[in-house]
């Protein structure tokens, strides 16, 4: 099959491009599936562009060209769904989940999910429309809701936010770089082959977030073929092996072909 | 020269000349248009009405308040911190002048999160300077005061250059008269070049008022971004973009306002469109 289809690329002499649209925290993960693809389909060329889903759906309704758009959540798949702009329904490819990370010094002396309500700390997240933003926030309350949290607890810890970021890799290299106590990002951010110098507080799963990373073909898309069968690589056992590597929970691909 | 050559050759000059003007105008009307319709889009896109109303939401209002703080005390800084290097760059021949020239020029032409990051490795927590500036109490990411640096960082170079070229172009005359009088260089500098060149000197705060106000990558990556605290105008637009876009309208059209204005003070004490403070 891919055969028949390089050599059908080959046979029309036509360098092709596929655009993608990813939210930040699939960026190592996709570089990898651009690297792949194009090694299974000479003549063609993945250009991938990173930023929070947020802002990639500004882009994209702005007109901004582009065949394949992952986000980082439900919500602004849904919303480009609405708008017209996908070619078929959002797929699911991924889960991720939250974890706390500080700087490998702990300036801010943050040695649990508490200490992140302690007046004077510096805690960096992504802004609200940013899916890590919102997913944070509705973490925050959760664990505000538990027992053995004081009743102010989450006020307490938005109250030490001083910084919103555009996307979630800005929340961590802010903390990389020692100027943030704490910071609220995914798993995968931390994970994957070469994890960032952090450390890690983990988020028990009663109170954490599952965050889904779903795909959708774009509406103007130029090679929609191409795009599906990006797709389909990217659901398949491989590319889940690929997105498992890179710090993402996947389940193991069925046999239904999925367009 | 014959009758035919000359019309023959008046008939081409004219042809040249015509042809000159269409292409002279063609790449104005260009121009110009580049210019005008997106500041036009962003004015058709909103209401009076609207931005009234949204000058009354608080996250407006923090973003106006922190703009027009922080580039007031910017420009204040630049004006008062720049007038001595201006003062030694325009009258004092000194080693180490043409590197002292380069650093002051550098954040003009530094793309603003290049000058960002490297604040942030001077002057945050993990940073160079950090540990001593810690040890004198002062954290400054994440403040209204790292705002300020980042603004002064980027637009003091606009000040300090038109500065030293207005001091610079003080006609040498005055100097000498006042120093056959027996003026001291103080006294020269505050009662004769002063009063000569403060148009100069008001055209360059004003530039640097205005680059201070534009301010957005230093400011973004150095000092952060929170409404009240650190989102100036230009961070709240590029956030507000994103899931309120008639809200970042509003707030680029009176960043827009407020340019005009200033560019309007500016025109004012530089009659002539020369580039030295002649006025």
């Amino acid at each position: 099959m891919a055969l028949v289809a390089s050599l059908t690329l080959a046979g029309t002499g036509v360098a092709r491009t596929l655009v993608v649209h990813a939210a930040s925290s699939l960026s190592g993960a996709f570089q990898e599936f651009a690297r792949r693809f194009e090694a299974a389909h000479p003549g063609v060329k993945v250009v991938c562009n990173f930023a929070g889903t947020q802002q990639l759906v500004r882009q994209i309704e702005g007109g901004a060209p582009g065949d394949v758009f992952a986000s980082a959540d439900d919500r602004w798949m849904t919303y480009l769904e609405r708008k017209g702009q996908l070619a078929g329904p959002g797929v699911p490819i991924a889960r991720n989940r939250l974890v706390v990370i500080t700087p490998p010094g702990d300036p801010g002396h943050i040695r649990s999910l508490a200490d992140l309500a302690v007046p004077g700390r510096k805690l960096v997240l992504a802004a609200r429309a940013v899916p890590a933003g919102g997913y944070a926030r509705e973490m925050l309350l959760r664990l505000g809701r538990t027992s053995g949290y004081s009743p102010g607890y989450t006020e307490a810890v938005l109250r030490n936010v001083v910084s919103e970021e555009d996307n979630v890799r800005q929340v961590v290299s802010k903390v990389v770089l020692g100027e943030a106590d704490a910071g609220v990002v995914y798993r995968s951010d931390v994970g994957g082959p070469r994890p960032p110098l952090v450390r890690r507080i983990e988020i028990p799963d009663s109170v954490n977030v599952i965050a889904t990373d779903l795909m959708a073909v774009l509406k103007g898309s130029r090679s929609p073929v191409l795009t599906r069968e990006f797709l389909r690589f990217v659901n398949s056992e491989p590319g889940r092996g690929v997105l498992r590597r890179h710090g993402f929970e996947t389940d193991r691909a069925t046999d239904v072909a999925n367009d | 020269m014959s009758r035919t050559t000359r019309t023959a050759r008046s008939h081409s000059g004219r042809a040249v000349a015509a042809l000159w003007a269409v292409a002279a105008s063609l790449g104005a009307a260009l121009i110009v248009g580049l210019m005008a319709v997106p500041v036009l889009a962003l004015f058709l896109r909103t209401t009076p009405q609207a931005v009234l109303a949204h000058l009354r939401s608080p996250q407006v209002l923090a973003a106006l308040r922190l703009s027009l703080v922080t580039a007031g005390s910017s420009t204040l800084l630049v004006v008062l911190l720049g007038s001595p290097v201006a003062y030694l760059l325009a009258f004092r021949r000194f080693r180490g002048r043409g590197l002292v020239r380069t650093l002051v020029e550098l954040p003009m032409v530094l793309p603003p999160t290049v000058a960002g990051l490297a604040l942030l490795l001077a002057l945050g927590r993990a940073g160079l300077l950090g540990g001593g500036l810690s040890a004198l109490g002062i954290q400054l990411p994440f403040t209204t005061a790292a705002v300020v640096v980042a603004q002064v960082f980027m637009s003091a170079p606009f000040f300090v250059t038109g500065a030293a070229a207005g001091f610079a172009s003080v006609d040498r005359s005055h100097l000498e008269v006042a120093a056959t009088l027996g003026a001291r260089a103080p006294f020269t500098f505050f009662h004769v070049v002063l009063p000569l060149r403060a148009p100069a000197l008001f055209a360059g705060a004003t530039m640097a008022a205005a680059r201070a106000l534009a301010e957005f990558g230093a400011t973004i990556t150095f000092a952060g971004n929170l409404p009240g605290r650190t989102q100036t105008m230009p961070l709240a637009v590029y956030m507000a973009m994103e899931s309120d876009l008639e809200g970042a309208v509003v707030l680029a059209v009176l960043l827009v306002l407020m340019s005009v204005a200033l560019l309007a003070v500016l025109r004012s004490l530089r009659p002539g469109w020369s580039g030295s403070a002649d006025a």
